[in-house]
């Protein structure tokens, strides 16, 4: 009786009474996940639930664009000097995608519907930047990576504001994947990105790219 | 909204206190005399107090029904609603969810009348008075025989999702075997399906409701749940572009399966039944085909590749020698 009750009220738990979030609490933890969790609570409500969800969308269309890239840049560097180097970053981003493929699939988030995209533009981006050369694929590894920390950083001043004390695993999560980013952006510097010519405008339109990216793959 | 359900109440009470006098004789009475007299209990409390709480916790169906078979359900009823007023602050939030709650009952109450009035306000109406209240109550809802149709959808998918889970368990305790993908699909979409079975008769009817424009989102939600849980629970984890083309082909399999089913006039729906097994099926074709498909095709590109370094090799423009 109170499952049906629950989800007629569906619609309405938008606006998130906390008695009623409290009250069927016990039915949501049924209703969205099986079993017990390890990094993401299950939602209390619907507002959270969809927080979540757009975070973890956003986090995996990340990693698999940042894959996508690695990808193109060892397909054009992979016997140059460098090719050990972007070997090492890109290992760490397998394992950060393969983390949120696991998130993803144990709290049932729905992942973009932008990830053929993705797979083209940062495979493009990757291949196109280290054709310049290699100063040119730091640079664009300095670039994205500064972005893509930046949002974690956002992300984790949000998560900071909710409840640092719910979300305790997924900020550990995201805190260690965000210092592994800043250690392929200080590489990238270190490796001469600087030195490319009109450095700070690939900057910014590889970042302005990143922006729309995330935007996009919060919504669709 | 608030004059409406304080009327509902009202009546409702009125209603109670006459039973007492014809004495009850079938359990519905018993419970809507019950109620009837928390509700004018609590009236009478509520009003001596204060006026700022005329939305008595009386009016919740749920505590109301536990309150039943409870021994003293007043006592119990007044103090968990004076609660929950202390913890919300809101009378706003309290009245909102009664009203839910007596909603959904109605509508659970409307269910037996569909196969003899249809989706309709009527069997809302017969629905409502069942319960003891006005079949003015259908005033209720928005979109009248639409919430019904939605309120029956959501329900059934509920149910279905707890079957699974249940299964499921049950595989993960090593007490029943895990079934193949294919059967898996195949026996949740036909166990969903077969819900639809009482009402069959009307049910054309419950989907042109549905096909409504301001139904369509509503129940495109309802088709995404129910195609997300089956796929969940037959062990799905996929996050890349199969999570879409899954999703996709399952709610093909099922739309299709729904349309067989209303003109299926075999005994038991067998005629329904194989149909969606011949689609599973297809499913299964289709995606081993693509597999080798895929396979075939990094095999070309290899032996491409190959062909274009020996190619090079031949016309001596290789530089890696």
């Amino acid at each position: 009786m109170q499952r049906t009750v629950y989800t007629v009220l569906n619609d309405w738990a938008n606006t998130a009474v906390p008695l009623i979030a409290r009250r069927s609490s016990k039915i949501r933890a049924s209703l969205w996940s099986s079993r017990d969790y390890s990094v993401i609570p299950t939602p209390r409500d619907r507002t959270e639930k969809e927080m979540l969800d757009r975070m973890l969308r956003v986090d995996h269309a990340g990693e698999y664009g940042a894959n996508r890239i690695y990808a193109g840049q060892m397909a054009v560097l992979s016997r140059s000097t460098s090719g050990t180097l972007i070997q090492e970053m890109w290992d760490q981003e397998k394992k950060h995608l393969e983390k949120f493929n696991e998130i993803l699939a144990e709290s049932r988030v729905r992942p973009t519907a932008l990830l053929p995209l993705w797979n083209v533009a940062g495979y493009l981006l990757g291949a196109s930047t280290a054709m310049l050369g290699k100063e040119v694929a730091m640079a664009c590894t300095v670039a994205v990576e500064e972005s893509i920390s930046e949002h974690y950083n956002s992300q984790m001043r949000t998560l900071m504001e909710e409840d640092p004390d719910r979300y305790t695993e997924l900020l550990k999560v995201i805190k260690e994947f965000r210092d592994d980013e800043m250690e392929h952006h200080d590489i990238g510097l270190q490796h001469d990105a600087e030195s490319v010519p009109g450095f700070w405008l690939l900057k910014n339109v590889i970042q302005l790219g990143c922006k729309a990216a995330i935007y996009a793959s919060q919504r669709v | 909204m608030a004059a409406l359900l304080r009327a509902i109440r009202a009546g409702r009470a009125f209603r109670g206190l006459c039973s007492v006098v014809v004495a009850p004789t079938s359990n519905l009475q018993h419970a809507s005399l019950k109620r009837g007299f928390s509700c004018a209990h609590l009236r009478l409390q509520d009003e001596s107090t204060s006026n700022k709480y005329t939305h008595s916790p009386g009016q919740d169906p749920a505590t109301a029904s536990q309150g039943d078979s409870a021994a003293n359900p007043l006592a119990d009823e007044s103090t968990r609603g004076r609660h929950s007023y202390q913890d919300q602050g809101g009378e706003q939030d309290e009245e909102y969810e009664t009203e839910e709650q007596v909603q959904a009952k109605i509508l659970n109450a409307a269910l037996e009348f569909v196969p003899q009035h249809g989706w309709t306000l009527e069997a809302m109406a017969a629905g409502a008075e069942t319960l003891g209240l006005s079949s003015a109550s259908t005033g209720m809802f928005d979109n009248g025989a639409g919430d019904l149709v939605l309120h029956f959808i959501a329900h059934c998918n509920s149910q279905l999702r707890e079957t699974l889970a249940e299964q499921q368990k049950q595989v993960q305790l090593g007490q029943a075997e895990p079934k193949k993908t294919a059967d898996f699909l195949r026996d949740a979409v036909e166990a969903r399906l077969r819900m639809h079975i009482p009402y069959i008769e009307t049910w054309p009817q419950a989907m042109s409701i549905l096909l409504l424009p301001y139904n369509i989102p509503k129940s495109l939600e309802h088709l995404a749940t129910l195609v997300d849980d089956i796929w969940y629970y037959a062990g799905d984890r996929s996050t890349d572009m199969n999570w879409y083309s899954k999703r996709a082909a399952l709610t093909g399999i099922y739309n299709t399966t729904e349309l067989v089913m209303l003109q299926d006039s075999s005994s038991d729906f067998q005629d329904t039944w194989n149909f969606l097994d011949n689609r599973i099926q297809d499913i299964v074709n289709m995606a081993s085909s693509a597999k080798q498909m895929q396979s075939t095709g990094t095999a070309v590109v290899q032996g491409l590749m190959g062909a274009a370094v020996t190619l090079k090799n031949l016309t001596g423009m290789n530089q890696r020698r």
